[in-house]
């Protein structure tokens, strides 16, 4: 063994492979490997990925500083509707606030009257209510009837229904009756796992609190568990490392404070990957950024500003809206797997419905019957005949039968439907791309595409092209970039508290107050993750609208004493992010008042960012890489196109389209009209050939 | 009609082309969306997009949309130029477009090079629902206007931009006539700016694949709805002719009457335009403010506007929900309009503000026409629309205005029940208590079901609301409301729902109700006024339906015990067990008492007080 060598892993189980990454806290240098993941028991997978890469780097447990992961344990849990009964309390009067929810059926005019209702995340005969009532100020209307919380636990807990959510109407200004309510479950219910709407989330709106609070509950029993199986296997090969989980706000949490507040590990999977694209185009020099992560199923897409990946309030999960603060993930169902089908109208469609990874595309000759982007990308010959660096092999018979088979229906040659196929998959992602911009009042052709993931680099010509981007960022290594971002990430805390005011009536104390009790909270959360007070970062901001409106708008809150003129400044920030996103603001309209709503306070833990390491020079060109040549069809005709081994490219080499990049686990086409330059860090930057 | 003469769409491009139609409408609409002010374009989404080609056909296919025809009919193609934006509002002068004047509709031509020389070879237009364009009342929706003069200010076509200057003094016309002229000028900035910047969008699809393969693929996107229209829809109707008729039951003016809206059918499958739709028979025009201006460029709004109906007819909800309702059924579908002078054909200047009653009766009664002709294949009732609010002056002395649009249940289908508050207009929304209360002197007691609302039938209606609110000082009730006497009507042995009721002081001793029309209700300080929406209609009988059901409806607390045994003949232990026994006796003597000559659809009770006793008319029956 290497003496003295220490290393931080990160590990992304996905739904198919256990990524993994390793980084030696020293030198920089990175060892990445895949395991199959295991999702019987994700811990089994967890763990042997962490053995394969210590084996790998022929270390043991002890040379481990830190573990961070990132779990689709409880995203999961909900999109498969693998729920146990929830039980919720509420206030009285509000008993069907789950059934009524905000009354918008989706989609199309006239939908109301076919529509199905998804199924509510507690049915109706467990909910129960309770007497008391504040006001928006929190203000008491009517005192706690403790009896009604005692018959409530009661029924739960002869009813054998152990998750409860709760949830009351302006708790997020006061919590005491919430408090009163767990104080009852403890004394009545000792058994049960409770969530309130008060720990979970402090912002105003009924159903959406609500449900946020009963999808925590919900998952907090299989998180917990799943959490806790790994804190001790792990033990077992690193007594006492440090394990942190990954937050869908884009920071890690320790695994002791994440079983409290579960939801927060939501989509945290895809975060990861946009953190890791942004510090890798960040150091490359892009500061404004699209992240496409391209996986089997579907491709999740990020805007990145000045390095920071945009958050939202206004998120999913499935049919569950999570108020959570999440790091805004778009996800399109366009990914590698996904399905070319003729639709009843006659025209031919790409997706959403995907063949996955299991059965797969039909070059994977595994059982799959429909043709898929995949497919196409073989019959054209823009990917090699097998996956992972050889390790599966792709029948690109297969793929050519399926596809003249679809053709013909279409009247339309092999050749021209893989075509088709894969033009219509870019102009999907491409229209996704635009929207995620467009929604936020930016111009996609600012940015520069960073492609990730199997098959997130596959269209990326295409994609500049239709998009008009300047150039696309291809990390290397692009199919561990997750389980990378998993160590670039700051250990992160949210808390938030709704306080309407108007800003001309500020009560400067009470906002005053308010921040004082959010940064006490975060600074002792932050204290409970061992960090020392010098080093922790707290940062203040408030959502403001003007009066009327009905969302909000999120601006920084400068560090120090909060006076009439910082809150000024705020007032000012606020009509200028106004302006960004909405095209307009009312600064000079003396009639339309600003109105403050959230304040938030984020706590910060910073850790250590693995340095980026420089690839080394090699001589000569890149004629260097070629692996050799084989016929690629891009635009009309056949050619031979040489193929290049990615990790023999140096810094300075340009490889010129027609061509096709190649690596484990990844594959990167370039067209005729496109180059791609090795930047020092080995990053492939394609832009247009000078022609 | 085509644009190509038939000429061979690349069958990929139509599939890009028809994706970029539908990102740049939601494009249009997000952008609108975010950037309105108006609540009931931001709240309540009452805004629409929409693409339209150079023969005036509409692409786009998720909602209904206002018409160009009215534009090009004042202002031809051959003198537009880029950077115009035309603006109308004139209901009189859309053909029938648009149906109430707070309706501010945008229209932007797009251009591309045709043979060098920059030709319209589109439109990009967007509608939204402003706060207040004028007239008698603020919201510009008077309930007993008499004649359009009193809605507000009339804007026939006119060019709002040219070639990208604004035309001010038009600007500064309609905001002089408005009560919120700053949000009416934010809203109208939003719509165009958000139209101009589709129409670049649509714009550079025609640079990148040139005009005659776009319009190619124009041409098969309606083709191919026209023909799955023709396929999976049309083909479940027999061919025949079917007369249904349902009733708007106020005016705002005259006392509570029926107010006839009638549909006669005709299906000929061997027709190139198979479906007729007669309104002959239709009520006269009313004196207040419920006409709909229907009979313009044969009916072309009507048509798009009616045909989501029809996609109930599909296989299933999931393949009802992919259909898009543009220009492609618009060739499948004939209208014939009575004389001049009825609900749909009124004349110049009869007031239109409440129009909204009329048009959402008629989904109401091309969905019961077409269930007499499918023996019972099409959902019951809904009424999903109504204005209520509460107004007055906080502590501040400054008044304010809390006005909601709130859903009802829908109507009982042949697969499932209806479902609960729920809203036609997509992504429409109620409005959080925790914000009502933060921003209001109101206290918003209860928000739950109206219990045993939900029509009885195999397949339950959905239930409405029951919305208790206390004003905290003094104010005044709103409300603009239709089905307060008659109910959402059931169907194929379903039963109906209960109507709209709004109750001032429920159980205390001023309890009494207020009229479905009220525009200032007197609530004195601590009063709750009590609102329940309709619930809608029931399918088929509700003594078939599963002893299991009606149990989790009571554990739901969507049917009371009462309402078991009422409703469905269940009987219910003290237990809450379901005596099986009783039940079946109960149910067997509810099925020997009946006639055997029921009618096909049950309009409740509220019917008989209106038509002169009679429970029913000659067409209810099958």
């Amino acid at each position: 063994m290497a003496g003295g060598r220490r290393v931080r892993i990160g590990i992304d189980t996905g739904g198919t492979f256990t990524d993994v990454v390793a980084v030696d806290e020293d030198t920089g240098a990175t060892t990445t490997t895949k395991t199959p993941s295991t999702p019987a028991d994700p811990a089994e997978g967890f763990l042997a990925g962490v053995r394969k890469v210590l084996d790998l780097m022929g270390l043991d447990g002890g040379a481990v500083t830190a573990v961070s992961h990132g779990t689709t344990v409880a995203t999961n849990q909900l999109l498969e509707g693998r729920l146990d009964r929830i039980g919720f309390i509420t206030t009285e009067g509000y008993e069907s606030v789950l059934e009524i929810a905000r009354q918008s059926v989706p989609d199309g005019y006239g939908n109301s009257y076919f529509w199905v209702k998804p199924p509510r995340i507690v049915p109706a005969d467990l909910v129960r209510t309770v007497g008391g009532r504040l006001d928006p100020t929190g203000a008491e209307v009517r005192p706690f009837r403790r009896e009604d919380a005692v018959a409530a636990a009661r029924f739960f807990r002869d009813a054998g229904v152990t998750t409860i959510g709760v949830c009351l109407l302006h708790s997020y200004a006061d919590d005491a009756h919430e408090r009163a309510v767990l104080d009852v479950l403890h004394g009545e219910h000792p058994d049960a796992v409770v969530s309130i709407s008060s720990q979970v989330l402090r912002e105003y709106r009924e159903y959406e609190r609500s449900v946020t609070t009963l999808v925590d509950a919900a998952v907090k029993p299989r998180v917990a568990a799943y959490v806790r199986g790994i804190r001790e296997r792990l033990d077992a090969l690193a007594p006492g490392v440090p394990f942190h989980v990954m937050k869908s706000n884009g920071g890690v949490l320790s695994a002791e404070e994440v079983v409290h507040q579960p939801i927060t590990t939501m989509l945290s999977g895809p975060a990861a990957g946009a953190l890791g694209a942004a510090l890798v185009a960040g150091h490359a020099g892009f500061d404004r950024v699209l992240t496409c992560d391209g996986g089997g199923t579907s491709t999740d897409v990020t805007v990145v500003v000045d390095g920071e990946p945009a958050l939202t309030t206004e998120g999913s999960v499935g049919a569950y809206p999570s108020k959570v603060p999440m790091v805004d993930v778009v996800t399109v169902g366009a990914g590698g797997g996904s399905i070319a089908w003729l639709s009843p109208e006659g025209t031919l469609k790409v997706g959403p419905r995907s063949a996955g990874a299991d059965p797969g595309p039909l070059c994977y000759a595994s059982g799959g019957t429909e043709p898929t982007v995949t497919d196409a990308h073989v019959v054209l010959g823009r990917i090699p005949p097998h996956l992972l660096g050889g390790e599966i092999p792709l029948s690109a018979d297969a793929a050519r039968a399926g596809l003249t088979s679809l053709g013909e229906r279409l009247g339309l040659s092999l050749e021209r439907t893989a075509l088709g196929i894969l033009e219509i998959s870019a102009w999907n992602q491409a229209n996704a791309l635009r929207q995620v911009t467009v929604a936020r009042g930016l111009d996609v052709r600012d940015f520069t595409l960073t492609t990730f993931g199997g098959s997130g680099s596959l269209l990326a010509c295409r994609l500049m092209d239709v998009l008009g981007l300047p150039r696309t960022l291809v990390p290397p290594d692009p199919g561990n970039l997750s389980a990378f971002g998993l160590l670039t990430v700051d250990v992160r805390n949210d808390h938030v508290q709704t306080a309407i005011s108007r800003h001309a009536d500020l009560d400067l104390d009470r906002v005053r107050a308010a921040f004082a009790a959010l940064e006490d909270r975060a600074r002792a959360s932050l204290d409970g993750e061992g960090f020392a007070r010098d080093v922790q970062v707290v940062q203040r901001t408030a959502d403001l609208r003007y009066v009327g409106q009905a969302f909000e708008v999120r601006v920084p809150v400068a560090d120090g004493e909060l006076d009439a003129a910082a809150a000024d400044d705020v007032a000012a920030a606020f009509h200028a992010a106004h302006r960004q996103l909405y095209g307009y603001d009312l600064r000079d309209d003396p009639r339309q008042a600003v109105e403050w709503v959230n304040l938030r306070v984020t706590g910060i833990g910073p850790i250590r960012r693995p340095d980026l390491v420089t690839l080394p020079a090699r001589s000569g060109g890149p004629e260097r890489a070629v692996t050799g040549t084989r016929p690629v069809l891009f635009d009309e005709d056949w050619a031979p196109t040489p193929t290049y081994d990615r990790t023999l490219l140096a810094p300075g080499d340009v490889v010129r389209g027609p061509a096709v990049v190649e690596e484990f686990g990844s594959t990167v086409p370039l067209h005729p009209g496109f180059a791609a330059t090795v930047d020092a860090s080995g990053n492939l930057l394609i832009e247009r050939a000078a022609r | 009609m085509s644009l190509t003469d038939g000429a061979p769409a690349d069958p990929v491009l139509v599939e890009i082309v028809a994706g970029t139609l539908a990102a740049i409408e939601k494009e249009v609409e997000t952008s609108i969306g975010r950037t309105s002010r108006s609540p009931m374009i931001r709240d309540a989404h009452d805004f629409r997009a929409g693409i339209h080609d150079r023969q005036l056909r509409k692409l786009t296919g998720r909602s209904y949309s206002a018409l160009v025809h009215p534009v090009v009919r004042d202002h031809p193609v051959a003198t537009m130029h880029p950077g115009d934006v035309f603006f109308h509002n004139d209901v009189y002068l859309s053909e029938g477009g648009i149906g109430h004047l707070p309706d501010l509709c945008v229209t932007v031509p797009v251009f591309a090079d045709v043979d060098g020389v920059p030709t319209v070879v589109a439109f990009v237009q967007a509608f939204g629902h402003h706060d207040d364009i004028g007239g008698a009342v603020p919201g510009s929706m008077p309930s007993a206007a008499t004649s359009v003069f009193e809605e507000g200010l009339m804007v026939p076509p006119i060019k709002l931009w040219d070639r990208g200057v604004r035309n001010e003094a038009a600007l500064a016309i309609m905001t002089r006539n408005s009560r919120m002229p700053d949000s009416l000028a934010a809203d109208l900035d939003a719509e165009c700016s958000a139209c101009l910047a589709g129409a670049r969008r649509l714009g550079e699809l025609f640079d990148r694949y040139g005009v005659a393969a776009v319009e190619a693929c124009f041409d098969a996107v309606l083709a191919n709805s026209t023909e799955v229209y023709r396929r999976e829809i049309l083909s479940q109707i027999p061919d025949g002719t079917y007369v249904w008729e349902d009733y708007a039951e106020h005016d705002g003016v005259d006392p509570p009457m029926l107010h006839r809206q009638r549909i006669t059918l005709t299906m000929d499958s061997s027709r190139e335009t198979p479906l007729v739709i007669d309104f002959t028979g239709t009520g006269p025009q009313a004196k207040g403010p419920i006409n709909h201006c229907g009979d313009y460029a044969d009916g072309n709004f009507l048509k798009k506007w009616l045909a989501p109906i029809l996609r109930n007819l599909a296989a299933t909800p999931e393949r009802m929900a992919e259909l898009d309702v543009n220009e492609g059924v618009v060739p499948l579908i004939e209208m014939r309009f009575p004389e001049k002078g009825t609900l749909l054909t009124p004349v110049f200047p009869a007031p239109t503000n409440a129009r909204t009653f009329v048009i959402l009766r008629l989904l109401g009664v091309l969905a019961g026409v077409l269930a007499k002709a499918t023996g019972g294949r099409m959902p019951a009732d809904q009424e999903t629309i109504r204005y209520t609010g509460v107004y007055g002056t906080d502590s501040d002395g400054t008044p304010y205005l809390m006005r909601e649009v709130l859903g009802g249940g829908s109507g009982g289908r042949w697969y499932a029940d209806g479902e609960d508050t729920i809203h036609v207009v997509p992504d429409s929304r109620n409005l959080p208590t925790e914000f009502t209360e933060s921003r209001f002197p109101l206290r918003v007691e209860r928000l739950g079901l109206a219990l045993d609302s939900g029509g009885p039938g195999r397949y339950r209606g959905g239930c409405g609301y029951e919305k208790h609110v206390r004003v905290l000082r003094d104010a005044h009730f709103m409300s603009i409301a239709d089905r307060s006497i008659l109910s959402c009507w059931g169907v194929n042995g379903g039963r109906a729902g209960r109507p709209f009721q709004v109750t001032v002081d429920p159980g205390g001793p001023d309890e009494h109700d207020v009229d479905a029309l009220a525009d200032a209700e007197p609530l004195p300080a601590g009063t709750v006024v009590r609102i329940r929406t309709t619930g809608g209609g029931g399918w088929g009988d509700p003594l078939e339906r599963p002893v299991e059901e009606v149990l989790r409806d009571v554990a739901w607390r969507k049917v009371s015990v009462t309402g078991a045994r009422e409703d469905y003949g269940m009987v219910l232990r003290s237990d809450g067990t379901c005596d099986e026994a009783a039940t079946d006796a109960l149910r067997a003597e509810r099925r020997s008492a009946r006639s055997g000559d029921e009618p096909f659809f049950d309009r409740g009770p509220g019917y008989a007080l209106l038509s002169g006793g009679a429970t029913s008319n000659e067409f209810d029956v099958l």
